[in-house]
């Protein structure tokens, strides 16, 4: 009886809420944002739903194990996750629930985002904020970095807040190819050499996607696109690419009539010996999936001689997400010391740390730089010395397309 | 003296079935609109107000965006897409042949088991299974089986019947769709294997006595007395496999190639392309297949009708 009698209470309450804050001139604008302490005292109870892609075992057991319980012990937060296959249709989900008008009580609290789905939230006005600046965490990272300063070429603004950093590495079997190419153009010549014994991810697959950038990049001076280039120079750039990757397609996996469709199968496909390279965009996937037995032992990476790709990875809010505070008290903790050196562990995920070394306390310093790295994973110095930057979400939605039109479609 | 009781007993039955009929008859239009009332409008709310609400953005009307005037753009741009035809040729193809294909196994597989296994419950029950799995469940199990890394690959290397698991055949992500036809075919023949026993159990068997009498042959039998009777509700279960799997999605999305893909499969990933210019265009497709869909549920319903009158004129 009494359970039913608070029950009804509630639900009386939240009607009231709910009439009240439909009231403009009552209830506080909906994109305000709330004082550090405030979001703590409010986000205690609370369950985020957080929307992530779902397609790595080794983030989804950091996020359902460490962060949850982490979260619930410090914050009283429920941490929840829910994978996507791409967080793409998430973005489209707001993009429908923006244009039907409702701007509360949203299932997704936050998102795990970044470049081109980034720069469409901003553009769409489908994110609250900017909250960034208000989390104490902030103090560890270098908003310096263009990495972190720009996503994609797009201004951060404090609109979404670093969570990590990831380069991209090539993945082969040194007991399969004892010497694998270091450059592009090297690799160029082994697939032709090996037909049937390669293959990547079809755009707009994220993995894909970056692997085609770089062929992108072998046409000319990555550092070209970051700002200052024409339509014309562009579409010179592209059209080689295609080029170089229609020569190509009879040498690839199933003569390149298809191909895998994620990362995920890439992995499978190089495990199953059907092709002999895989990569990532991501330096410590390698050595997790020995950890994990999916990998054999003789697995290693490497980057090319020209350097790979890298970026920088965020945490969003929805602008009608339900648990804002919770989602900030969230965001705030995967920036911290210990979140990110536990994230930073091989055997866990072994996700590069967004926070700057140089900004951490003494003690912290010190367990980052002796930190463990994992047999297949390069260190930090051939890392970074071998790091290109992310062009403009345009070139990359320019490049998707185009590859689709006339690398998939031409035969 | 044994003789009228029985006849005493069978006119109270008789009585009773034709009472009930009566009644069923009686079933007046208020009380009609109430029973079917709550399941017709969810179904015209849901459907019906989202074919509606598609066909709106499919013609561009996007209030929010301030685009209130309504063209068949996109529609237009959808159709002039060189890729418009092949994706329709594939879903045609994949749904057609895998129509075929099922209905001529369950005819053979509905004729054996009305006049050779009736009685055999283990039939029945394993042809019941496919019914209750759903077409992710087999799509999945299809690609670890049929791969070429996959089981039956294995199992073929480990006997030493094939070299190496790349010589086993192309069977999924492969031009001719096998992968996604077996699915279809697996799901399918259970389904219109029992639209067609039911009719065969009905069916009256003084005709094929006849015929039998007569000096028909067995395939005689079949083409002019079995097929004729059997084929409206062979028709019209044809016509519903080939709606569901002409708009299906799950089953091309994990079993075919990245090109070209079939119309469900295009509309989606149109619909959930970053670039928000293709949505339109995604939801264009999506009307274009619920216009087949629908076409081809009409067909169903007329195959089924024509069967009622003629049950009812005979």
């Amino acid at each position: 009886m009494n359970v039913n009698f608070s029950g009804f209470n509630y639900l009386t309450i939240a009607v009231l809420i709910f009439l009240v804050c439909n009231l403009p001139q009552l209830c506080p604008a909906e994109d305000e944002i709330p004082d550090w302490d405030s979001a703590v005292a409010d986000s205690s109870g609370q369950t985020v739903n957080w929307y992530m892609w779902g397609g790595s075992p080794a983030v989804n057991r950091y996020v359902n194990g460490y962060l949850a319980r982490e979260l619930k012990n410090r914050f009283n937060i429920n941490l929840r996750q829910v994978p996507v296959k791409d967080i793409a249709e998430i973005v489209s989900k707001l993009m429908v629930e923006k244009a039907a008008g409702k701007n509360s009580g949203g299932s997704v609290d936050l998102m795990w985002i970044n470049g081109e789905n980034f720069r469409t939230c901003k553009r769409e006005n489908l994110l609250f904020g900017p909250f960034a600046d208000v989390l104490p965490n902030q103090r560890f990272v270098d908003w310096h970095n263009p990495a972190v300063e720009n996503d994609f070429g797009t201004p951060v603004a404090g609109m979404e807040s670093p969570w990590g950093s990831a380069q991209f590495v090539m993945i082969y079997d040194s007991a399969r190819t004892p010497d694998p190419p270091t450059t592009i153009a090297d690799l160029i010549r082994w697939i032709i050499k090996h037909p049937g014994r390669f293959s990547y991810p079809a755009p707009p697959d994220f993995t894909g996607s970056a692997f085609v950038r770089h062929f992108f990049y072998h046409t000319g001076a990555p550092e070209k696109w970051q700002q200052g280039y024409n339509e014309a120079e562009l579409k010179e750039s592209a059209d080689s690419t295609y080029a170089i990757l229609n020569d190509l397609k009879p040498f690839l996996w199933r003569e390149g009539s298809t191909y895998p469709d994620s990362p995920v199968r890439l992995n499978s496909l190089f495990v199953d010996n059907e092709i002999d390279f895989s990569f990532s965009y991501h330096q410590g996937e390698a050595t997790r999936n020995i950890l994990d037995g999916i990998f054999p032992d003789t697995v290693r990476t490497y980057v090319f001689d020209e350097g790979t790709i890298a970026n920088t990875h965020f945490v969003a809010i929805p602008f009608n997400a339900e648990n804002k505070e919770g989602a900030m008290v969230v965001a705030n903790f995967l920036l911290s010391p210990e979140a990110q050196y536990k994230k930073a562990e091989p055997d866990v995920w072994g996700d590069f740390p967004v926070v700057s070394t140089t900004r951490l306390p003494v003690e912290w310093q010190e367990k980052f730089n002796t930190r463990p790295r994992g047999v297949a994973t390069l260190d930090d110095q051939q890392l970074q010395s071998h790091q290109l930057p992310e062009p403009p979400s345009d070139i990359l939605v320019y490049l998707e397309k185009g590859w689709e039109n006339q690398v998939l479609k031409s035969r | 003296m044994g003789k009228p009781g029985p006849e005493k007993q069978i006119t109270p039955v008789t009585m009773h079935a034709a009472a009930q009929g009566e009644k069923h008859r009686r079933t007046t239009t208020p009380r009609l609109l109430l029973l079917l009332g709550p399941a017709v409008a969810i179904i015209s709310v849901l459907f019906g107000g989202g074919l509606l609400l598609g066909l709106l953005q499919a013609l561009g009307y996007r209030p929010q965006d301030g685009l209130v005037s309504l063209s068949f753009e996109y529609f237009a741009a959808v159709g002039a897409d060189p890729y418009f035809f092949k994706s329709l040729a594939l879903t045609f193809y994949i749904s057609a042949t895998s129509t075929a294909i099922a209905a001529l196994l369950s005819v053979a597989t509905a004729l054996f088991m009305h006049f050779k296994a009736a009685q055999n419950r283990l039939l029945h029950f394993i042809l019941q299974i496919p019914l209750t799995v759903p077409h992710l469940v087999v799509a999945i199990s299809m690609f670890m089986l049929l791969t070429p890394s996959g089981l039956f690959s294995r199992l073929l290397c480990r006997a030493g019947i094939i070299s190496s698991p790349a010589a086993f055949p192309l069977l999924v992500n492969d031009p001719f769709g096998i992968s996604i036809l077996t699915v279809y075919i697996w799901k399918e023949v259970p389904f219109i294997t029992f639209m067609v026993l039911t009719v065969l159990k009905s069916m009256e068997t003084e005709l094929l006595e006849a015929g039998a009498s007569l000096g028909a042959t067995p395939m005689q039998r079949f083409r002019h007395i079995i097929l004729p009777t059997i084929a409206p509700s062979l028709g019209s279960g044809c016509f519903i496999v080939f709606a569901f799997t002409f708009g299906a999605f799950e089953v091309p999305y994990l079993l075919g190639r990245t090109f070209p893909l079939t119309m469900p499969v295009w509309s989606y990933k149109n619909f959930s392309d970053i670039d928000l210019a293709a949505r339109p265009a995604g939801i264009a497709i999506g009307i274009i297949i619920a216009a087949t869909v629908i076409i081809s549920l009409f067909f169903s319903q007329l195959l089924l009708n024509y069967s009622r009158n003629r049950e009812a004129r005979s």
